[in-house]
């Protein structure tokens, strides 16, 4: 095997595209496919496979994310060590709210998305490995061919594809940075690796984005031409803050019980129980909360 | 041909379109964003359908909400808020409308004089603007805010700090009050009752203690539009500049129309002096382009866009000083958590502030849990107790400064988004030319090229990080005084809401772009009414009620250089946009 496609195999591993391919390709490709009989399907209907495979990497990604900031019931923030008896931001949508904001509205132009996800897949490769090569290797699924296509495909998908939903490259970065904290996030349960990780964990991959010298920023910002330089690793760091703040804003919001047909909520919002907001479910009008005025000044005057 | 073009209907472009109406000349306002003509139609109190950045009807972006919102660069963690539509940001804004202090203004030379940003002062007096603070504050109308539990909570923490309480429209030393808000104070039921069959108009007048000033103000139900409580413009100066002539006696009613993106000043140049003469703007829904002329142009599309506007229509920045010295309070937030009652997101969002000259203020702000969860994320010290991102500085507050974050996040709110007080920290920060807007590298949208918002928050003067310092342990002390059992200090990454200065008028043709009259330095009939116009961030306070102050002087000003007219602050009585005159015009005009 050569030195390049084992750089590819490691790559595409730390993104979480080998396994989430592993674990998703042969269901959308038929059980019996191998590597050779899918590079007969040629690259456009490899990324035709591949888009489905990638948008359950992007969402079990999100998913861990989601939990970190707000954990609930659910297995991601059991498998992160914060399990709670109520529930989290998974149960109120955070995860859909997440996705939908930056795959449809975020508005950042394709011009910044596809060379920030071109820096993506051909710089993040070349940062040092601080792990034991063998946990890569240990991934002997997938044929070099399988990962020759997959790598084509991603690329393609991140580089050409005019609707690149920027939840992907989010995800994929997630869980570079997951790799880089723990190596062991390479193998387990979900498809993600930063899903995998442990609370404190998560933490840490996050420092990774959010840190203004990280290795990281600087890696990324070095493959980048001008004058796109410092804008790259500036909305980096924009975004490592803005997943916080959406994360948070989507989970203790009213989204996934609004109605926009309506205007009206179909249900109460877990935001809204977890805080005590509104106990009778109205948005009111208004509150008996007047008490009167300070002192009983009701006017004050220069004169 | 026009009169006057003025670009943007936020908070300064109505008070000169107002104020110019009705002296009777011809007024065109034009508004990028929506017309949000009918509120109970198109808005509910709901935090994500209102405020979200991206979709919220209340955002940055195109009348159509099916349309991405503009893109703006922000090369750093940091978030900029925006609001596009009829009113700007005064849709979504507080209604505070403290003074700015008379400190940052020409000529003063009180003992504390060298506690400001001496450099960047105001190029006329405090007292030479307080006619016009009289004139805007009567107008709107401005009235001392009533108490709800959340400011007995805040006043009772103030009241441990050995400070005065105010009873001065000025401020001149360390003291607590009640906010002057541009809000009509409750009357009949409101503020008694939340139930919703005796809260309609007339029964109920003025603010129904509803909590959504930051959702936009349509209280009471069935009120005509000029008498919402919340006097943004949307309420207060346009409903006044569209029926001008109901009730002004010369006055000529403003043409509105919104959904219409300026994207050129048009100039020529009369007698060896470059001169405005008009505007192109780009209709959204239909792509359609329009130029008008106009005998002068009024620039107030705020304090981001007006820079992105001047240099995408080409014109001179010999000093290079256009999109520079953007102030924005340095803001901080402070968390206390109760093991009582606040009714935090209840009543108006801040009604009792604290002001300490020469070091900034704070406010108390009310939010409901998905925005409380939002600011209570926004963090430039990265997560507590996990990384500080060079930062997590400690004080009186309990822990490192930073964001909570999992299980920590969810407890504090799980205490109650009704048994916490937020503090505002609002930072009297210098003016410098690092923090600026300039045109982004990366691809323009359909108006051109887009600004690209620089803030450099660790670099801040030695005087605007020393005063934000201050300012939180002030509050740690005042949330601690209220009985707070936890306190946290978020040490925000730049909330760019309160804008000021990037066309700063000054004393220094050397660092300011508009003269003492607000007028455009090297392009004549061209003024500016919005924040960006400010010279300085007033030492701390509120910045809408000085840019319509400073609005009112610059139609003024225009009247009187261009149009022959006479001054009339101080010489005429302000009608009140609540006056019955108005009212009756709403109503007949269906506004």
């Amino acid at each position: 095997m050569a030195a390049s496609d084992l750089s590819r195999r490691a790559f595409l591993a730390r993104i979480g595209v080998l396994g989430a391919s592993v674990t998703l390709l042969p269901q959308c490709a038929g059980p019996d496919a191998t590597g050779t009989e899918l590079s007969a399907l040629g690259l456009n209907l490899i990324v035709d496979l591949l888009r489905p495979v990638l948008g359950q990497l992007a969402r079990d990604t999100l998913n861990g994310f989601v939990a970190f900031s707000v954990p609930g019931q659910d297995a991601y923030s059991r498998a992160q060590g914060t399990p709670r008896g109520e529930p989290g931001g998974i149960e109120a949508g955070g995860t859909d709210f997440l996705i939908q904001n930056l795959d449809r509205f975020l508005p950042f132009p394709d011009e910044i998305v596809r060379p920030a996800a071109s820096a993506l897949v051909t710089a993040l490769r070349d940062l040092p490995l601080p792990i034991a090569g063998n946990l890569i290797f240990g991934l002997l699924g997938p044929s070099v061919v399988t990962i020759r296509l997959v790598d084509d495909a991603v690329r393609f998908i991140l580089e050409n594809d005019s609707n690149a939903p920027l939840s992907l490259p989010v995800a994929l970065l997630l869980n570079y940075v997951a790799t880089v904290v723990n190596p062991l996030s390479l193998h387990g349960a979900f498809v993600s690796p930063f899903a995998r990780l442990s609370f404190a964990d998560k933490a840490r991959a996050m420092a990774q984005l959010e840190t203004s010298q990280s290795q990281l920023v600087a890696l990324i910002d070095g493959q980048v031409p001008q004058p796109l330089k410092a804008s790259v690793s500036g909305l980096l760091q924009f975004l490592g803050g803005a997943l916080h703040e959406f994360a948070a804003f989507g989970s203790f919001g009213e989204s996934p019980r609004f109605d926009p047909r309506t205007r009206s909520l179909t249900g109460r919002p877990v935001g809204w129980q977890l805080t005590g907001f509104l106990p009778d479910n109205q948005t009111g009008d208004g509150w008996d909360d007047l008490l009167g005025y300070y002192q009983d000044r009701r006017e004050v005057t220069d004169a | 041909m026009r009169d006057v073009i003025v670009i943007g209907a936020g908070g300064g472009g109505p008070v000169v379109a107002k104020e110019l109406a009705q002296r009777g000349l011809s007024v065109l306002l034009l508004e990028a964003g929506a017309r949000h003509g009918n509120p109970r139609a198109e808005w509910t109190h709901f935090e994500n359908d209102a405020n979200n950045p991206l979709t919220g009807f209340l955002r940055f972006g195109p009348a159509d909400r099916n349309k991405p919102g503009w893109f703006r660069e922000l090369p750093q963690n940091s978030f900029l808020f925006q609001v596009s539509g009829v009113g700007g940001t005064t849709q979504h804004y507080f209604g505070n409308c403290p003074r700015a202090y008379p400190g940052v203004f020409a000529g003063y030379d009180r003992p504390d004089a060298g506690a400001y940003d001496t450099a960047h002062r105001f190029p006329f007096r405090y007292d030479d603007l307080v006619p016009y603070y009289e004139w805007v504050e009567a107008t709107l109308p401005v009235q001392t805010a009533a108490m709800g539990r959340k400011e007995r909570t805040f006043f009772d923490g103030c009241e441990t700090l050995g400070i005065p309480v105010q009873t001065t429209k000025t401020t001149l030393g360390d003291s607590f009050r009640p906010q002057q808000n541009a809000i009509l104070q409750p009357g009949g039921t409101a503020g008694l009752t939340r139930d919703v069959s005796r809260l309609a108009f007339p029964q109920a007048t003025g603010c129904t203690q509803c909590g959504y000033c930051l959702q936009g103000c349509m209280e009471p139900i069935r009120a005509p539009r000029n008498l919402f409580a919340k006097r943004s413009t949307d309420n207060s100066y346009v409903p006044m500049a569209l029926t001008a002539d109901a009730w002004s006696p010369h006055g000529k009613p403003v043409t509105l129309i919104a959904d219409a993106f300026v994207t050129r000043i048009l100039t020529e140049t009369r007698g060896g002096e470059l001169v405005a003469t008009g505007v192109t703007w780009r209709v959204g829904a239909t792509g359609e382009v329009h130029t008008e002329t106009a005998q002068v142009v009024v620039m107030a599309g705020g304090t981001t866009e007006s820079p992105r506007l001047w240099l995408n229509s080409g014109l001179p920045n010999p000093n290079d000083w256009v999109g520079r010295g953007y102030t924005d309070h340095y803001f901080d937030l402070m968390v206390g958590l109760f093991d009582k009652d606040t009714d935090s997101s209840k009543g108006p969002a801040s009604a009792a502030r604290a002001e300490f000259p020469g070091r900034g203020g704070m406010e108390n702000i009310g939010l409901g849990p998905a925005l409380q969860a939002f600011a209570m994320q926004l963090s430039d010290s990265g997560s507590r107790g996990f990384y500080t991102n060079g930062r997590g500085f400690t004080g009186p507050w309990d822990g490192p400064a930073g964001r909570p974050i999992g299980p920590e996040l969810k407890d504090a709110l799980m205490n109650g988004v009704n048994r916490l007080l937020n503090i505002l920290i609002i930072t009297d920060d210098d003016v410098e030319a690092q923090n600026r807007v300039l045109l982004s590298a990366l691809p323009g949208d359909e108006h051109g090229p887009v600004p690209k918002v620089v803030f450099k928050p660790r670099n801040r003067t030695a005087r605007t990080l020393a005063n934000r310092e201050f300012l939180v342990r002030r509050a740690t002390d005042l949330l601690r005084g209220a009985g707070a059992k936890k306190v946290f200090r978020l040490d925000w990454a730049p909330l760019i809401l309160h804008v000021q200065s990037t066309m700063r008028m000054g004393q220094s043709a050397d660092d300011s772009v508009l003269d003492d009259t607000a007028e455009a330095r090297w392009v004549k009939r061209l003024f500016i009414a919005d924040n960006s116009a400010l010279a300085n961030a007033l030492g701390g306070p509120n910045p809408t009620l000085t840019s319509q102050a400073l609005a009112t002087r610059t139609a003024e000003k225009i009247f009187q250089r261009y149009f022959g007219g006479d001054p009339w602050v101080g010489r005429e009585t302000p009608v009140v946009s609540t006056a019955d005159a108005v009212t009756q015009a709403v109503i007949a005009r269906g506004l």
